[in-house]
């Protein structure tokens, strides 16, 4: 049997099936492929401007190896304009980033671009491992997450930069809209689909140019390209709905290619559906129960690396128990006043039935906040009005002059006060 | 005695905690309850949906005509069953009926074998349930319908003189993949529906989806890139063709109507096709759907999680059709699209035209992004 030839070229050997549409191409043939499809989503987004000075968020990996390499032969072949900068986070956990700096920095001299390190303790004056310390072991894994995805535009900010790009994949995009239909999201799922977050006047963009780009192409295009990048294996396990949400979207690549780029296009289609008082502030309480549980985590997740204490479907089952005592509670509240107890008259039901129990007013303050705005304290992209980072990091200072200043005996009093009024708040509680 | 009363409870099983008496042996949600008090749970909830679509105030003395879809599936047969209590009742009481219903089986497959079994089956139902009127219709009749636009699905009327099962054949076997093989039947037998529902004065439409199915569908159609097409399949409410469609067992699980299918009696089991065990779906098998992966998805999420699967239901019913959007109707699925945001090309995760495969360059007209999805891959 003859060799197949390529597709596209139809001259050389046909050495690579697209995982997108299982076309088979050659070698050359595909690494023109995939950087055409970059350039077209750059271009058909007008995702940067002449000038721009943009930061690459480098973590060492192959999406953001994957993204700076590209971004460098886009920038040079289209003449786009761009000053590319790569910006790398060190959590400040010993060893743990060692060898992925390493490769960042070999990148930075590959590349030809300069390379920014900001460390934990600069951006928030705690290192990942003195977090450890005061904390624990256990529940610094929120910590981290959370200190991480401000990170970068907190990096950036520092360097000046307006403009953030990391290497979220198609995959990833559409792990992310399943994840968020599944916990019932969608302010967050209106969020996620589009390019950028932020707009121009955010402090600092983000966009993710891989965005229709496949993981399993990322691979074969770092392969062939021979990038040097660093090959992790992930300690994190990442919590149930994204974990399921991510079987899914390989089975569905399995049974139909075509579907990850389907499910991110259905996605974008959908974020024009939900409703604004949705996005805004929502009447229904299944709606906050989802907000509140599922605040924080947009983007993909993370190595981690240090504890993974998380229980996979932990979080499936704490929803399940929120949603079963929500049913509970509005069905009895459905059988005084109305029989009909459906989703759509749900909203009316609830301000029908009148008196507000305590437990939905508390709920109902974490809802007002959903309106993107920004935090008090950092300036930093928030729904609440202090963003997540800076409320662990109130917790984290008050922790520490408590841990320092045992010895000192007035404090040692006040001290001693507050435990005391913690016990009463917890007493009444 | 007292002392019996006590040896009683303590030595027998837990008992119904909605009757108190029978003992329990069902659950529904977060209670035990007896199988009467299980049946009476569904039941309630099915027919108070149809409460919710009764026009107040209407003193109309003919009733409304419905259109209801069988498929021989548990969840089918279980709404007839519930809403043929839900007639007789109202006769009983008032002499008069608020709806009647139209019972109509699409028989998809082609097969001779396979459609005298589903005559057979029908009859079965006309027995079971004389009161409603029944009518078999064939998937092909769908390639009849106006508005489905077969140029622009590379179909030319060229042998327009061949039998329509044979044209129908042709269709799905020129399709690549089962997942779009599968879609395209079941967008062609919503067409079909809807000209039945048309042709016969019905206003609207009964789907016997459950909850589970509501949530795999909203799923489904997202992995198939039909996430536009929400609002109209999974809430209840006017379609844009102008029926309107009712999911009355919106409110309850699939394992909940498997388990009230053998909860009547005599039980439904002889009235059913069991769908196949979705135990035995697999990922590497080409015969395997997006639809298939769902089903089995969506059993298990149920098993453990059957609040978060009403949930998606819920929450996908909120997403709103734009209402000031210019569109045009999908040469295929029929449903509006935004102009401009037709086909698989022509955004920001189009593939650049070397890339695509060569297939599609012949396409005019207007598909929808699922509908064009399907018919090029
Ligand atoms: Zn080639
Ligand atoms: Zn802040
Ligand atoms: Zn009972
Ligand atoms: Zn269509």
């Amino acid at each position: 049997m003859a060799p197949a030839l390529c597709a596209n070229c139809k001259t050389s050997r046909a050495l690579i099936i697209r995982p997108k549409n299982h076309q088979k191409l050659c070698k050359e043939c595909f690494i023109a492929v995939f950087e055409a499809e970059i350039h077209h989503t750059i271009i058909t987004t007008s995702l940067f401007s002449p000038g721009d000075k943009i930061a690459i968020g480098a973590s060492g990996g192959k999406d953001s190896t994957v993204l700076a390499s590209v971004l460098k032969t886009l920038n040079e072949r289209h003449n786009y304009g761009l000053e590319l900068v790569l910006l790398s986070i060190d959590e400040g956990i010993k060893g743990y980033r060692d060898d992925s700096l390493e490769t960042v920095k070999r990148n930075a001299v590959q590349y030809d671009m300069p390379l920014k390190i900001v460390g934990y303790d600069e951006l928030y004056g705690w290192t990942m491992d003195q977090v450890v310390e005061v904390i624990g072991k256990k529940g610094n894994c929120t910590y981290c997450g959370v200190f991480r995805r401000q990170a970068l535009d907190r990096g950036a900010k520092m360097l000046g930069i307006k403009h953030v790009v990391t290497g979220h994949n198609a995959d990833d995009v559409a792990e992310t809209i399943l994840m968020n239909l599944l916990r019932g999201d969608l302010p967050r799922l209106a969020r996620s689909t589009s390019i950028v977050t932020g707009d121009a006047t955010s402090d600092v963009r983000r966009s993710k140019p891989l965005k229709y780009a496949y993981e399993k192409e990322i691979v074969l295009y770092a392969h062939h390209k021979k990038l040097d990048y660093f090959t992790t294996e992930c300690l994190y396990s990442p919590e149930a709905f994204r974990g399921s949400a991510r079987s899914l979207i390989k089975n569905l690549e399995r049974v139909r290619p075509s579907a990850i780029l389907d499910v991110v296009r259905s996605g974008e289609d959908m974020a024009k559906l939900v409703p604004e008082e949705v996005t805004g502030i929502s009447q229904c309480k299944s709606q906050k129960v989802s907000l509140s549980s599922a605040d924080g985590e947009d983007e993909g997740a993370g190595g981690c690396g240090s504890a993974n204490g998380r229980s996979s479907g932990g979080e499936m089952a704490a929803m399940e128990k929120k949603l079963q005592q929500d049913e509970t509670a509005s069905s009895r509240e459905i059988d005084m006043s109305n029989p009909i107890a459906s989703g759509q008259n749900h909203d009316r039901l609830i301000k029908k039935t009148g008196p507000i129990k305590p437990v939905r007013i508390e709920s109902s303050k974490k809802l007002v906040g959903q309106t993107l705005g920004t935090c008090k304290t950092c300036g930093y992209m928030s729904s609440q009005e202090i963003c997540k980072a800076c409320t662990l990091l109130e917790g984290l200072n008050k922790n520490r002059p408590k841990m320092e200043i045992e010895i000192d005996v007035e404090e040692e009093e006040s001290s001693t006060l507050r435990r005391r009024m913690e016990g009463v708040a917890l007493a009444a509680g | 005695m007292p002392g019996e009363i006590l040896a009683q409870n303590s030595s027998d099983a837990p008992l119904c905690q909605r009757c108190g008496t029978e003992a329990a042996t069902h659950n529904v949600r977060s209670e035990d309850v007896c199988s009467n008090c299980f049946s009476q749970y569904v039941q309630t909830k099915t027919i108070k949906r149809m409460e919710t679509y009764r026009i107040r105030g209407s003193s109309a003395k003919t009733p409304r005509k419905l259109l209801f879809p069988l498929s021989f599936g548990p969840s089918s047969a279980s709404l007839l069953h519930i809403l043929d209590q839900h007639l007789r009742g109202q006769y009983d009481r008032m002499k008069r009926t608020s709806y009647e219903l139209y019972v109509v089986h699409i028989n998809v497959y082609v097969d001779p074998v396979d459609r005298k079994d589903a005559d057979e089956m029908l009859e079965k139902y006309k027995t079971r349930y004389p009161r409603h009127n029944y009518a078999i219709f064939n998937l092909e009749e769908a390639l009849g319908l106006d508005g489905i636009d077969w140029k622009a699905l590379g179909l030319e009327n060229s042998d327009s003189m061949a039998p329509s099962a044979e044209r129908l054949q042709k269709l799905l076997g020129s399709m690549s993949s089962a997942t779009s093989r599968s879609d395209i039947v079941s967008t062609l037998l919503a067409r079909l529906l809807v000209d039945v529902a048309k042709r016969n004065s019905c206003e609207g439409t009964l789907f016997g989806d459950s909850t589970t199915r509501l949530a795999e569908k909203t799923l489904t159609e997202t992995a198939k890139g039909r996430g536009f097409s929400l609002p109209w399949q999974i809430s209840d409410g006017t379609s844009p063709h102008g029926i309107t469609f009712y999911y009355p067992l919106r409110d309850i699980l699939k394992k909940e109507i498997m388990s009230f299918s053998t909860l009547t009696s005599p039980p439904l089991t002889d009235l059913i096709v069991q769908p196949h065990p979705t135990s035995q779906i697999s990922a590497s098998s080409k015969l395997t759907t997006i639809d298939d992966l769902m089903a089995q998805y969506f059993e298990s999420v149920e098993e453990n999680f059957p609040s978060i699967v009403a949930n998606v239901v819920r929450t996908t019913s909120k997403l709103q059709s734009l209402p000031n959007e210019t569109t045009e109707a999908c040469g295929l699925c029929g449903l509006p699209v935004a102009v401009g945001t037709d086909g698989i090309h022509g955004w920001g995760g189009d593939q650049n035209s070397e890339s695509r495969p060569g297939k599609d360059d012949t396409y005019h007209g207007i598909l929808c992004y699922g509908c064009s999805r399907s018919m090029n891959s």
